[in-house]
């Protein structure tokens, strides 16, 4: 999935190191061979409670949304620990990835969507976390730490590759003035009256992963022979769109502007940056019809040459009322079960954490949730079988431009 | 007028104790761009023949990159924009840039100083806000409909406005007219009034002054400064994804998304490759059509 921090949609400086990425892909990857030791130390059991943190220090390199790195909450943590972070945001997920491979530089934290996970595997990006360095594991809600096939994130040995610290589901988000009630399904957003007037996001994972959803097929799994029905109703979907919004930030600017009403792929999150930015109509709801619900995760890549600091970092990001401020801000959903009880009214009625502290999915909210927003794979990389990750963004280009 | 050849230029001369060549100024330069741009141009074309693999390349050696980039019909429809768009913008800008320049040489008197600044002021706007300062004034609600409604011009607001080729056309043209402006000011800066003074007296009226003597001067800045626009506009990836709408997308943002998003290196370099190679025919039919004409060695005498 692809979204926007939206502390800024886009500024001068990322494109200027977009266009660096460009040049510098032109690097040979062996120079990612080159690029600092990497953590290793897999551990298969949870961090017991007399576990600490290791010592932090030096500089961390960040690569990831902005926003992500919480700069004020961790403000005080860095100052005491003597630790420097250096962002480099990105506009797109796909940034993570070429960047990396493209050897662009020794990064020490990202984060990633969890259904990146076999990509980032296969990539060879990630690295085996030692969560005996990050206690604060053991605070998750138990439906985050237990293995489980929806937990990506833990291997079958039980390593873990990433740390869960926000999830949130998709869904319809329209404006309220424009388009009073909303739309009951995402099929109501291809009636000709909305012709112009819906908003599609450049994201073709999330695009193709939601219409998998609706026509319910696995967008992991997804034969070949099937793909033309995906094709057929995202070529529709972006046809009721006058443009493809480069980001979340983006598709919410269009919709406070009025030139769209309602978005395919919203998210809660752009009902605050359209709070922001003076309107207060905007909403989001997950329709019946589902759609699906991503977990992002803090993670050390391969290029890292300072594990320990971002274990500490990563350990500090999951305390319970930093866990909260950050899903606040993102209306988004906490990982930590105690900072359920440390987030504002609102953004907590926005999940069923009650159910959550059941430990699985059994609780009935919870399981309705994931029923109707479940957390999903994404197309391999290589198969003759299904639909390849390769096939599915080609493809996406060829629906902007056919639509 | 005075007509000079290039192949009378004085060469520097031989001076002073420390006296460096003109090979060793060139040389810091030189390096630098050996090091920085040729060695990883040279690493992509490379890539470019490489065969893909998922942000990886592998071997053997393959022209598959190139085939796929000039036989896939979305390639070929953004290509095509590009032109149309790359083209249309410098067409406007040397068109709309000529006058600005020229009155700024011979007619802006004591204004030209500081019109000069206000034109080079625009480069301290951000690229970005300049783009969404044209969502503004192009958008549905935006200024242009507003003015036309409250106006009685429209009953409803034009929607095709934004989101088109049209709107990035409108923003390229905004975006690098600057920088035309002030390569024609140069071309126009060594013309003495005198000369356009002179064709008065001998009898030509504005139209043939024109024609048989400004725009010859500046025939040379006027095609390097099209060509320059031509350049930057056809390859830009941002102005088309925030103006362009799903039928103003351009060839940059499939290079882009190739390079990132697909995890091709191979196609991106290719298309790269592709447009790089389409920009130096165009400089080099620009070269020739100045040196048919005979409009490549003019010169001015100080």
């Amino acid at each position: 999935m692809s979204y926007d921090s939206g502390f800024r949609p886009f500024d001068r400086r990322e494109f200027v190191k977009r266009g660096m990425a460009l040049l510098t892909i032109g690097s040979t990857p062996a120079l990612l061979a080159a690029c600092g030791g990497s953590s290793d130390s897999g551990s298969a059991a949870a961090p017991s409670s007399s576990a600490a943190a290791p010592k932090a220090t030096g500089t961390i390199e960040y690569l990831s949304w902005e926003g992500y790195d919480i700069p004020d909450p961790m403000k005080a943590w860095k100052k005491a620990n003597d630790v420097t972070v250096k962002p480099t945001y990105i506009g797109n997920h796909d940034d993570i990835q070429a960047k990396i491979k493209a050897g662009g530089g020794n990064y020490d934290l990202i984060t990633y969507y969890q259904g990146y996970k076999p990509l980032y595997t296969e990539l060879d990006i990630l690295t085996k976390l030692d969560i005996e360095k990050i206690p604060n594991i053991a605070g998750l809600f138990p439906v985050f730490k237990e293995p489980d096939k929806r937990n990506l994130w833990i291997d079958e040995d039980g390593s873990w590759t990433g740390v869960p610290w926000t999830w949130g589901s998709i869904g319809i988000t329209w404006d309220d003035a424009k388009l009073p009630g909303g739309v009951s399904s995402w099929d109501d957003l291809l009636d000709p009256k909305l012709k112009g007037k819906v908003g599609v996001i450049n994201d073709p994972l999330g695009a193709f992963t939601l219409t998998c959803h609706i026509l319910g097929k696995d967008p992991a799994a997804l034969p070949k022979a099937e793909y033309s029905e995906i094709e057929d109703y995202l070529t529709k979907m972006v046809g009721q769109a006058k443009s493809v919004a480069p980001s979340f930030g983006d598709m919410t600017n269009q919709l406070v502007a009025g030139d769209i009403v309602a978005c395919y792929q919203g998210w809660a999150y752009m009902n605050s940056l359209a709070a922001g930015a003076g309107n207060k109509t905007v909403k989001t709801l997950t329709p019946e019809q589902g759609a699906f619900s991503f977990c992002d995760l803090y993670a050390i890549p391969s290029t890292s040459d300072n594990v320990d600091t971002v274990h500490a970092w990563i350990n500090e990001a999951l305390e319970p009322v930093m866990n909260a401020r950050v899903a606040e801000y993102l209306v988004a959903a906490v990982t930590v079960e105690s900072s359920a009880a440390e987030l504002n009214a609102a953004t907590k009625a926005l999940y069923p954490y009650d159910d959550l502290k059941l430990g699985d999915s059994t609780g009935a909210r919870l399981a309705k949730l994931f029923e109707r927003a479940p957390f999903y794979g994404m197309p391999p990389s290589a198969s003759d079988e299904f639909i390849t990750f390769s096939e599915m963004s080609e493809n996406w280009e060829k629906i902007k431009q056919s639509a | 007028m005075t007509v000079v050849d290039n192949r009378s230029e004085p060469r520097l001369r031989r001076g002073g104790r420390f006296r460096i060549g003109p090979a060793a100024l060139a040389l810091p330069a030189a390096l630098w761009m050996i090091v920085f741009f040729g060695a990883p141009l040279l690493l992509f074309l490379v890539y470019s023949f490489l065969t893909a693999q998922l942000y990886d390349v592998s071997g053997p050696l393959t022209v598959a990159a190139y085939r796929d980039a000039v036989t896939t019909d979305v390639n070929l429809t953004l290509a095509v924009n590009s032109l149309v768009v790359g083209v249309a913008v410098a067409v406007s800008t040397v068109a709309i840039g000529l006058p600005i320049a020229y009155w700024l040489r011979f007619a802006a008197g004591r204004f030209e100083a500081f019109v000069l600044f206000l034109i080079t002021a625009t480069f301290f706007a951000s690229y970005l806000v300049r783009i969404y300062a044209w969502r503004s004034i192009l958008g549905e609600n935006g200024l242009l409909n507003s003015g036309l409604e409250r106006l009685g011009i429209l009953d409803q607001p034009l929607g095709f406005i934004l989101y088109s080729r049209f709107a990035v056309t409108v923003a390229l043209v905004h975006i690098f007219l600057p920088y035309v402006v002030l390569v024609l000011y140069a071309g126009f800066r060594p013309i003495s009034p005198a000369l356009v003074e002179a064709a008065q007296d001998l009898g030509a009226n504005s139209l043939t002054r024109w024609r048989k003597v400004i725009l010859p001067l500046v025939a040379a800045p006027a095609a390097t400064s099209a060509v320059l626009v031509f350049v930057l506009s056809a390859s830009d990836y941002v102005t088309p994804q925030f103006l362009g709408g799903t039928d103003g997308a351009m060839l940059g943002v499939r290079i882009q998304t190739a390079l990132t998003g697909s995890g091709n290196w191979p196609l991106g370099a290719a298309l790269s490759f592709l447009m790089l190679a389409t920009f130096a025919a165009c400089y080099a039919l620009t070269l020739v059509l100045l040196r048919v004409l005979r409009l490549n060695r003019i010169r001015f005498a100080s």
